[in-house]
């Protein structure tokens, strides 16, 4: 669906580059709790997804920490269209254990997410290097990854 | 003429609209479930290799996706009349059975479960997980996320992905499976088998224990007689990857079975001009508007509808719970919509104790997983048991692969004369004189989560919110009261 993809288009390019046992790229393709699952048992989660804010930045980045979407977190909200702070916090509070400590949302600003496309837009597409770089530089590989 | 709209429907896969019209003297007149779900992906797969469609349908939704590489990878084998290999079905029917436990799991703790455990009326503050959980023990929590990461780590081994798998080839998989990794699937399943008889237990103590719950499931609000489908082995019982496909008449009794590629000789589509869905019904006996009973075409499928499709459950401690589940409610068939639920839990405990007895089986990591096709492809169709129902995919090609056709009836599509039945039914009765409460209403929207309906569509907004709005107007539109809950 057009720039929607860009997580994954982002993955692909980490996939590509990194190789280590200790790190997972993994296409979640999945939101709240299914991601629950997913992340359980990590010591350190990086989230790459589209946003949209509603202002119309496409390609716009943003480095985002659960605390920013804390007052998203609501427990009485529907629990399959549970959004993600609120699927942490209750990993949290029913598997802490298991829940990841740090966490790391990068959000990619995007405009055509609701037709059939296989491009993403020119802004978004121009977004991804430099998403690519800021996962590496948050793992510690930006220097390996250059040497490449 | 006044009018309640219920938009966007909470704990649904995608987007729906409930709208229901009021008489002057405010009782339910009509209920309409609007889907604005968007279509054509069909025409989007013409042209493209037909070999690309396991992974390309898989992306039509972020729940269901074993479920259409599977109908896919099968048409496949079809579409290239290639049979997979003994040690390919036994690796394929694993992977999918792991699917549909983990997924029934989902379903029942977080989306159908607080309508139960928690209790229909409570306040919408508990009704969630987190109530559930404060009912069943605060250990369960840990569990729910323990046995359905087990399950998708079984989807990870063999399919490649945890959500989205890659490993259907006509004919086989991709991937061979190792001895340590058996070692894994079968702990995964001896923990599955376990956490679905607790989740039984659960559901026997809080909710068949529960006079008014049990009421509530058996009484007449949420009952509907109508014509029941399922994939059924050689012994008819319940298969959800393989088999024929069964349908029994109101009073239980066998009306057709046949294979999956005659299914245009049994089902046909209904086109209503308020909703983009198209409504199946059994074309040998018609479509005469939505209304149950023998003489209308509608029919049921997913869990309940498989039960009493079938005559019985493949594994043992499953057979068991299916017999107590007639024994309850009164023998096959059972009409109720909300033994849905219950019927769920029967088929997570067999799934899980279908993949331990195939993980337990040495001939799984045998190397022998493909049969490479060699005939000329033309037409092929597959069919599984989704979570939600019978999904068909057909495909037609030219000489050399390329898609000219493509045909999905996918599982919730079968289910939705029934679930506007059912909603419509539920408003009837539970709206009198105009009185509408945020309990009343759930208890609308339970008619149809019981069907656990999945109209899938993503949406990415700050805050990452979609609150309930509940409208109400009166006969020229005027709203007179908004009801909201976040």
């Amino acid at each position: 669906m057009g720039d929607d993809g860009i997580g994954v288009h982002v993955a692909q390019e980490l996939a590509e580059r990194i190789n280590d046992e200790n790190i997972d790229v993994m296409y979640a393709n999945t939101s709240g709790l299914g991601l629950l699952e997913s992340i359980a048992g990590y010591d350190k989660v990086i989230i790459i997804d589209a946003i949209d804010t509603g202002s119309g930045d496409i390609g716009g980045i943003y480095k985002l920490r659960l605390e920013d979407l804390v007052n998203t977190v609501n427990q009485t909200s529907w629990p399959h269209g549970m959004n993600f702070a609120t699927a942490i916090e209750f990993g949290r509070r029913f598997a802490a254990n298991q829940m990841p400590t740090e966490m790391v949302i990068f959000a990619i600003g995007v405009g055509q997410v609701t037709e059939f496309a296989e491009e993403m837009t020119a802004k978004a597409t121009e977004s991804v290097p430099e998403v690519v770089n800021l996962v590496l530089e948050e793992i510690g590989w930006a220097h390996r990854a250059l040497l490449r | 003429m006044k009018k309640i709209t219920i938009d966007p429907i909470t704990r649904l896969e995608g987007h729906g609209k409930i709208e229901i019209f009021l008489d002057a003297a405010g009782d339910v007149d009509r209920a309409y479930l609007q889907i604005p779900e968007l279509r054509g992906f069909e025409k989007f797969c013409e042209g493209r290799p037909a070999e690309e469609m396991p992974r390309i349908t898989t992306m039509i939704c972020g729940v269901c996706p074993t479920a259409h590489h599977m109908a896919s990878t099968k048409t496949l084998d079809d579409l290239w009349k290639v049979e997979p290999t003994s040690t390919a079905k036994k690796i394929r029917r694993l992977m999918y059975n792991a699917f549909l436990a983990e997924d029934h799991l989902l379903h029942f703790f977080y989306l159908g479960g607080p309508d139960f455990i928690v209790g229909p009326t409570a306040a919408t503050a508990e009704r969630n997980i987190l109530g559930v959980i404060g009912k069943v023990g605060l250990e369960v929590g840990g569990k729910v996320i323990e046995a359905r990461k087990r399950l998708r780590n079984v989807l990870r081994i063999i399919g490649g992905k945890p959500v989205m798998p890659s490993c259907g080839l006509p004919g086989g998989v991709s991937k061979a499976i190792t001895e340590e990794e058996r070692k894994t699937l079968i702990e995964a399943g001896e923990y599955a088998v376990d956490f679905c008889q607790f989740a039984l237990k659960a559901f026997d103590d809080v909710v068949l224990k529960n006079k008014d719950y049990v009421d509530l499931i058996t009484g007449d609000v949420y009952k509907h007689r109508t014509y029941y489908m399922g994939l059924v082995d050689e012994n008819n019982k319940v298969n959800f990857y393989d088999g024929m496909i069964r349908v029994v008449d109101p009073d239980g009794k066998e009306f057709a079975k046949f294979r999956p590629q005659e299914y245009l000789d049994h089902i046909r589509e209904h086109v209503e001009p308020w909703s983009y869905m198209k409504f199946c019904y059994l074309k040998n006996v018609g479509w005469k508007g939505f209304t149950d009973g023998e003489d209308s075409g509608i029919y049921r499928v997913a869990p309940l509808a498989r039960l009493n499709a079938s005559d019985g459950m493949a594994t043992p401690l499953a057979q068991e719970a299916y017999e107590r589940l007639f024994e309850t409610l009164g023998g096959k068939p059972v009409h109720n919509t909300l033994a849905f639920h219950w019927a769920r839990l029967v088929e997570a405990l067999y799934a899980s104790e279908r993949v331990l007895e195939l993980a337990r089986d040495p001939e799984l990591t045998s190397s022998d997983i493909v049969n490479l096709p060699s005939e000329t492809p033309k037409e092929g169709v597959g069919v599984v048991e989704a979570p939600r129902g019978t999904l068909f995919h057909h495909y037609q090609t030219d000489e050399t692969g390329i898609l000219t056709g493509v045909n999905l009836i996918v599982a919730t599509t079968n289910n939705i004369a029934p679930i506007v039945m059912s909603v419509e039914k539920a408003a009837k009765s539970l709206i009198h004189k105009g009185e509408v409460s945020d309990g009343l209403l759930n208890m609308i929207e339970m008619a149809f989560r019981a069907y656990d309906p999945c109209m899938a569509c993503g949406t990415h907004a700050l805050p990452g919110q979609m609150p309930l709005e509940i409208v109400i107007c009166d006969s020229e539109s005027n709203e007179v009261k908004r009801l909201s809950r976040f």
